[in-house]
């Protein structure tokens, strides 16, 4: 019992980091329809300048914080306009845009090991790391507890801003059809600049996060693997579905090492995309669409 | 013009000449400098780059400079043997040093033994890196380490009879052959000596997430954790099992240990035991590390990897002086016949039937409250 509430504190505290980062993907592939394998590169990006924020700058969590959080989202949006504008107005074949983002994830690693090189690097602790008890069922860390608060609040925030804002209904139409949402005079190249912000600092947040906990280094951002995998449970393009997936995964992780071996963790972990994938092909809350990549 | 034109002939020998006196010995430096294991590798070339530099300005070896030619491994045997194969085909060098993974040094024993290149491993502790399956010894093969049934040996000797623990748990790389190794031997001495194997997890590559295992650990009663794995997840795991409230038990762990684990996991490093090759406070080697500092201007946090690699350095000028020449099966001869060579951290004596250094002593250390490595204790073979 007691092992059982452990493992599962433990999912529920790397599903809800999953979570955010499969929120940016599943956003950014419901109006352009491509999965953006650069936004592990995103979440590389938001650690580093929190880092540095931290060490050189000599500022508090805080504003590191939202530095990183900015930085993230404005780079996100220089590589929408850098690299997937130029496709985008030449062509509506998605799979052009995918290779690209496989590219600048690339060149986003390549980037970091060039100019601040290969080294760990470990940020002060500014987030306490305290053992906690959980009603007495099981031990967490003060740290687990934060990430899994600011995630619900980044993504009570992030449902707020779609349902509530202009901008939040423009995305939700363009989701359906971006081309007429156009035709109906939103301002296209601005929305999607809007939603690659969103993602980015949703991916700045999973990266403040990820370095705490795992240290920072150029190939963080291969962690997304897991938060991709967790989007496609969930339906690709839901965001509903990308939070449910995230904690599904990470439960599934947990529980398969506690109960199973952590040998198998893998394993089953890609045992159970195979399976949502043939049983529901378009995930669990996804809406089908012809073309998946 | 006849006069002019003996003149630019002399010119041109005298030219030559010096340059050909000047050609420089190559060396080459098999490295991880990116990648997992990157911290190591870059601490490695510096040293050894630094080392070559003394022997240069010493005169050289041979009449002759040597020559550094590094490569970086990424820390994937893949790329180690494309760099091994860059080294002996276009770089032409008489010798390979590094690197420090036996991984990396398996996959490229083959190649070194074809071309007659002998390759000395720094920190690859692996038996089969120097003595093959079948028992054959590799000819081109050599390392500057212990081993890792030795390792192993004094790690389970160390947990059961100095620090008296009898329930050990297992932490290790399922993917690694330093990790299956060096948790073999120390499964089969730990039992030998009485003492259980309460729990033995595995986990993968790239994992930063151990929290699932060090609950079962937990849940087991161990009451010493065997970590024979390499610097950051050793340090991640160390971080989360505090984190997780493991807090009494003992943390003893191999070589892959590197000071940079105190910055990633902070002050829960306190207590942990570590297994290697020299230590810190080695006063022969004070003033190596301060040169290092001063010359790269980074602390020499890495110490046993600038240790290992600095007098691996030595070594190998000193068996290019001794062979005489830079072919490398007579360089490899003069390796194999090393005796009684005073390097800084010991005094090196080869065993040629297996190419390791014979009798060579284990530092343990323990990691103080000022998060930094101290020396605990020295253990002799028997």
């Amino acid at each position: 019992m007691n092992t059982l509430s452990q493992q599962i504190i433990n999912g529920l505290s790397i599903g809800s980091v999953y979570a955010l980062i499969a929120v940016g993907y599943s956003l950014v592939y419901s109006i352009l329809l491509f999965s953006n394998f650069a936004h592990g590169g995103f979440l590389v990006i938001g650690g580093y300048i929190c880092y540095y924020a931290l060490i050189k700058a000599n500022v508090n969590i805080w504003a590191a914080s939202a530095a990183a959080l900015a930085g993230a989202g404005l780079c996100a949006v220089l590589v929408e306009r850098l690299a997937y504008r130029p496709i985008r107005e030449r062509t509506s074949i998605t799979l052009y845009m995918l290779i690209a983002s496989m590219g600048m994830s690339i060149v986003i690693e390549n980037l970091f090991v060039v100019t601040v090189g290969g080294r760990y690097k470990a940020l002060p602790e500014v987030i306490p790391m305290k053992p906690v008890s959980v009603f007495g069922l099981a031990t967490t860390s003060a740290f687990d507890i934060l990430s899994l608060v600011t995630a619900v609040v980044f993504l009570i925030g992030l449902q707020l801003f779609l349902s509530k804002t202009k901008w939040g209904l423009a995305i939700r139409a363009a989701s359906y059809n971006l081309r007429v949402t156009g035709l109906m005079g939103v301002n296209v190249n601005r929305l999607i600049a809007i939603v690659f912000f969103v993602a980015g600092m949703l991916a700045g947040v999973g990266g403040i996060f990820l370095s705490a906990r795992y240290t920072l280094y150029p190939q963080l951002g291969g962690i997304t693997t897991k938060a991709f995998v967790a989007a496609v449970i969930g339906g690709l393009g839901s965001l509903p579905g990308a939070v449910v997936g995230s904690l599904i995964l990470g439960l599934a992780e947990m529980l398969t090492t506690g109960f199973l071996s952590s040998q198998y963790r893998d394993l089953i972990v890609f045992f159970l995309l195979i399976v949502t994938l043939i049983v529901r092909p378009a995930g669990l809350f996804g809406r089908s669409i012809g073309e998946k990549v | 013009m006849k006069k002019f034109i003996l003149f630019l002939a002399l010119v041109s020998v005298l030219i030559a000449s010096a340059v050909f006196a000047a050609e420089p010995i190559k060396v080459g430096y098999l490295a991880g400098l990116t990648g997992e294991f990157a911290p190591y590798g870059i601490a490695e070339s510096n040293a050894a780059k630094m080392a070559f530099d003394e022997i240069n300005k010493a005169g050289g070896i041979l009449g002759r400079p040597l020559e550094l030619v590094v490569y970086d491994t990424k820390s994937r045997p893949e790329d180690a043997v494309n760099a091994v194969r860059r080294m002996i085909e276009s770089d032409k060098v008489c010798l390979i040093m590094g690197a420090n993974t036996s991984s990396i040094n398996l996959a490229t024993a083959p190649l070194v033994d074809r071309a007659k290149i002998p390759q000395i491993g720094t920190a690859t502790t692996n038996p089969l890196v120097t003595v093959d399956e079948k028992g054959k010894l590799r000819p081109y093969s050599f390392r500057i380490c212990f081993t890792d049934p030795y390792q192993g040996t004094i790690a389970a000797e160390f947990a059961k009879n100095t620090l008296k623990k009898d329930k050990a748990a297992i932490l290790h790389n399922v993917g690694s052959d330093y990790a299956q190794g060096l948790r073999e031997f120390f499964i089969e001495n730990y039992k030998k000596l009485g003492g259980q194997i309460v729990t033995d997890e595995g986990y993968r590559d790239a994992d930063v997430d151990f929290r699932a295992q060090l609950a079962l650990v937990q849940r087991s009663g161990a009451n010493v954790l065997f970590l024979p794995g390499l610097g950051r997840d050793m340090a991640l795991i160390i971080k989360q099992a505090r984190e997780l409230g493991l807090t009494d038990i003992d943390i003893v762990g191999g070589d892959g240990y590197g000071e940079f684990m105190n910055d990633i996991a902070g002050n829960s490093m306190v207590g942990t035991y570590w297994i290697t090759h020299t230590n810190m406070d080695d006063p022969d080697m004070a003033p190596v590390f301060k040169r290092y500092e001063e010359t790269f201007k980074e602390e020499a946090k890495e110490f046993g990897n600038v240790t290992l690699a600095y007098d691996l350095a030595y070594w190998s000028a000193d068996a290019i002086g001794r062979a005489g020449s830079t072919d490398g099966a007579a360089i490899a001869k003069a390796l194999e016949e090393t005796k009684d060579l005073k390097l800084k951290h010991f005094t090196l004596t080869m065993d040629p039937a297996t190419h390791n250094p014979h009798n060579k002593p284990g530092i343990i250390l323990k990691i103080g409250d000022d998060n930094r490595s101290h020396y605990f204790m020295t253990v002799e073979p028997k």
